[in-house]
C-alpha cells in the first residue's frame, strides 16, 4: 500500500525520509560488502529486484475484485535478508513511481519503511523463529509473508494516524479509522498473498532446491525432508 | 498489466530539453506543493504541468487521465477518513451513524481540500518527470550526485530486468489463459502462483547467463557507460524560471 505524493505534510515526510536512511544506508554498506566478496551477486541480486517489481505490478487474483497488488518484499527479504531487501525495495518503489505512478518521491521514505523495513523485518524474524522452532517449512512461509503485508499496512495506517490525529481521542482513534478503511481490502490481500508466496516456495523446492540450500534459506537435510514424501 | 510510464516518455515531444533540468522543475514543483500551506500553488501545478505534458509533451489525454485515477481513490478514501476525523471551526454537516456522532468541519474541509489539492499537484509533478525523462537519461544524473556505483549498477541492472520479466510473465500468462488456468478463484491461485515460481526460476538463470555474459566481456565491477552531455538553451532556462517563480509566489501569498 503506497502513500501517494503530496499526502503526507512536513514535518512527517522529513522524518519518515531521517528513520529510513539508517537501514537503507546498512544496505548498501552491506552490499558493498557482498559485490566485493562475490561478484556473481550484482547480477543475482539485479534480477531479483526485477523480479520483485513485476511481481508487484502483476495483479492478484481477488475476492472482492478491488485493485490488489502483492508487495513481493516478504519473498525478498526470506532469500537475502531484510537489510539488502530494503535496498531493493528503495530502487523498485523509485521505479514504481516512475513508471506505473504508484506512490511518490516525497512519502519515499515513509514508504520504503513500511514496505522495505517493517515488512521485511517482520517476515524474515518469522522465518528465521520457525526455521528455528522446526514448524513446518510452508506455514512458516505463510505466516512470513501474511504477516509482513499486515504489518505493512499497519505501520501505513500509523503513519497516516501521525500525521492526521483525531481531533477527539488523538492519534488512537485516527489509527481505528484508517486501520478499518484500509482493512476492506488489505486483510483478505495479506492471506492471498501469504498462501501464493508459500505455493511459490513449493514450486521453487521441487524445480531448483539447490538454489535455496545456496542462498542459506533452507538447510539441505530440510529440502530432503519436505521433498522425501514426495519423491 | 499496466502501463509502462517509460515507453511514452522515449517519445515525448520534450525528449530533447535537458535532463537535470526537466528534473528540478518537476521536484522544486513537488517541494513547492508539500511546503505550500494553501491549495492555490498546488492546483496551479497541477493544472500547469498537466496541460504541459498534454500539449507541449504530446501525451495522450486520455492516458493521463486514466493515469490520475490511481491516486485519486487513494487519496479520496484517506480524505473522507480526515473530513470526519480532524476537527476545529464550525460545523458544515453534522449525523450520527450506530450512536456515533460524525461531523464534517471548516477546518477539517479545509484540510482535506488542501491535501486533495496537494496530491493533484504532487502526482501531476510526479507524472512530468515521469512522462518526460527516460529512466536511462536518470542514471547520468544519479552518478553526478555521487551515489554509491554499486547502486547506480544495481539500479541500471534492474531496470533492464524489469522489460525481460514483464515479457516473460505475460508469455507465462497468455499461456496459462489458454489452459484455463484463471477460471475459478482456486485455480487462480495456483496459476498465479505458479507463475510467480517459474518467473523466479527463469529470473535465476537470466541472472547467471548475465555473469557469464558480463565476464566474457571482462566485466570488473564496475559498468562504464558514455553520457552525451548538453546544456539546457537559455530559453528553457529562462522559461523554467518563471514559471518556479510563479508557483513561490503563488506559495507565498495568502490567499
Amino acid at each position: 500500500m503506497h502513500i501517494m505524493e503530496g499526502f503526507l505534510p512536513g514535518p512527517w515526510w522529513q522524518i519518515w525520509f531521517l528513520i529510513s536512511a539508517p537501514f537503507v544506508i546498512y544496505g548498501l554498506y552491506q552490499l558493498k560488502m557482498l559485490v566485493r566478496e562475490r561478484r556473481e551477486a550484482l547480477p543475482l541480486l539485479a534480477v531479483a529486484g526485477a523480479f520483485i517489481f513485476v511481481l508487484s505490478s502483476l495483479k492478484l487474483p481477488s475476492v472482492t475484485g478491488s485493485c490488489s497488488h502483492p508487495t513481493g518484499t516478504g519473498l525478498g527479504a526470506i532469500l537475502f535478508g531484510p537489510f539488502i531487501t530494503s535496498v531493493l525495495a528503495l530502487i523498485v518503489l523509485i521505479y514504481q513511481a516512475l513508471f506505473l505512478a504508484h506512490g511518490g518521491l516525497t512519502t519515499l521514505g515513509a514508504n520504503v519503511f513500511s514496505m522495505g523495513i517493517a515488512g521485511p523485518i517482520i517476515a524474515w524474524l518469522i522465518y528465521r523463529a520457525g526455521m528455528k522452532a522446526g514448524i513446518n517449512t510452508f506455514v512458516t512461509v505463510f505466516l512470513a509473508a501474511s504477516l509482513a503485508d499486515l504489518s505493512t499496512y499497519i505501520v501505513t495506517s500509523m503513519q497516516l494516524a501521525l500525521a492526521f490525529p483525531a481531533e477527539v481521542g488523538g492519534f488512537m482513534t485516527s489509527l481505528a479509522a484508517f486501520g478499518t478503511v484500509f482493512a476492506i481490502t488489505q486483510v483478505p490481500l495479506a492471506i492471498i498473498e501469504g498462501l501464493v508466496i508459500a505455493l511459490v516456495f513449493k514450486y521453487i523446492i521441487s524445480a531448483r532446491p539447490d538454489l535455496l540450500v545456496r542462498l542459506n534459506v533452507l538447510s539441505e537435510s530440510a529440502v530432503d525432508r519436505i521433498r522425501g514424501p514426495a519423491a | 498489466m499496466e502501463h509502462i510510464l517509460d515507453d511514452y516518455a522515449h517519445t515525448n515531444g520534450l525528449r530533447e530539453v535537458d535532463t537535470r533540468l526537466k528534473l528540478l522543475l518537476g521536484c522544486s514543483c513537488i517541494l513547492i506543493g508539500i511546503l505550500s500551506a494553501t491549495p492555490y500553488a498546488p492546483l496551479f501545478i497541477g493544472i500547469s504541468l498537466g496541460c504541459a505534458v498534454v500539449l507541449l509533451a504530446r501525451i495522450p489525454v486520455g492516458i493521463y487521465l486514466r493515469l490520475l485515477t490511481v491516486p485519486v481513490s487513494f487519496a479520496v478514501t484517506s480524505c473522507i477518513v480526515i473530513l470526519l476525523l480532524t476537527g476545529g471551526g464550525g460545523e458544515i454537516w453534522a449525523w450520527s451513524v450506530l450512536g456515533q456522532h460524525l461531523a464534517v468541519t471548516a477546518e477539517s474541509a479545509d484540510l482535506a481540500l488542501l491535501l486533495l489539492a496537494r496530491t493533484f499537484g504532487g502526482m501531476s509533478a510526479l507524472f512530468f518527470i515521469a512522462l518526460t525523462t527516460p529512466a536511462v537519461e536518470l542514471f547520468g544524473v544519479m552518478r553526478c550526485l555521487r551515489l554509491p556505483q554499486e547502486f547506480i549498477d544495481l539500479s541500471m541492472l534492474i531496470y533492464r530486468y524489469i522489460f525481460i520479466l514483464i515479457g516473460e510473465a505475460i508469455a507465462i500468462r497468455n499461456a496459462q489463459v489458454m489452459r484455463h488456468g484463471y477460471t475459478t478463484f482456486r485455480n487462480s491461485i495456483s496459476a498465479f502462483s505458479m507463475l510467480a515460481a517459474m518467473l523466479f526460476l527463469r529470473s535465476w538463470e537470466k541472472g547467471e547467463d548475465l555473469l557469464r555474459t558480463m565476464d566474457a566481456r571482462c566485466y570488473d565491477g564496475k559498468l562504464s557507460v558514455i553520457e552525451q552531455g548538453c546544456r539546457p538553451s537559455s530559453r528553457a532556462l529562462c522559461a523554467a524560471a518563471v514559471y518556479l517563480g510563479t508557483c513561490i509566489a503563488l506559495m507565498i501569498l495568502p490567499g
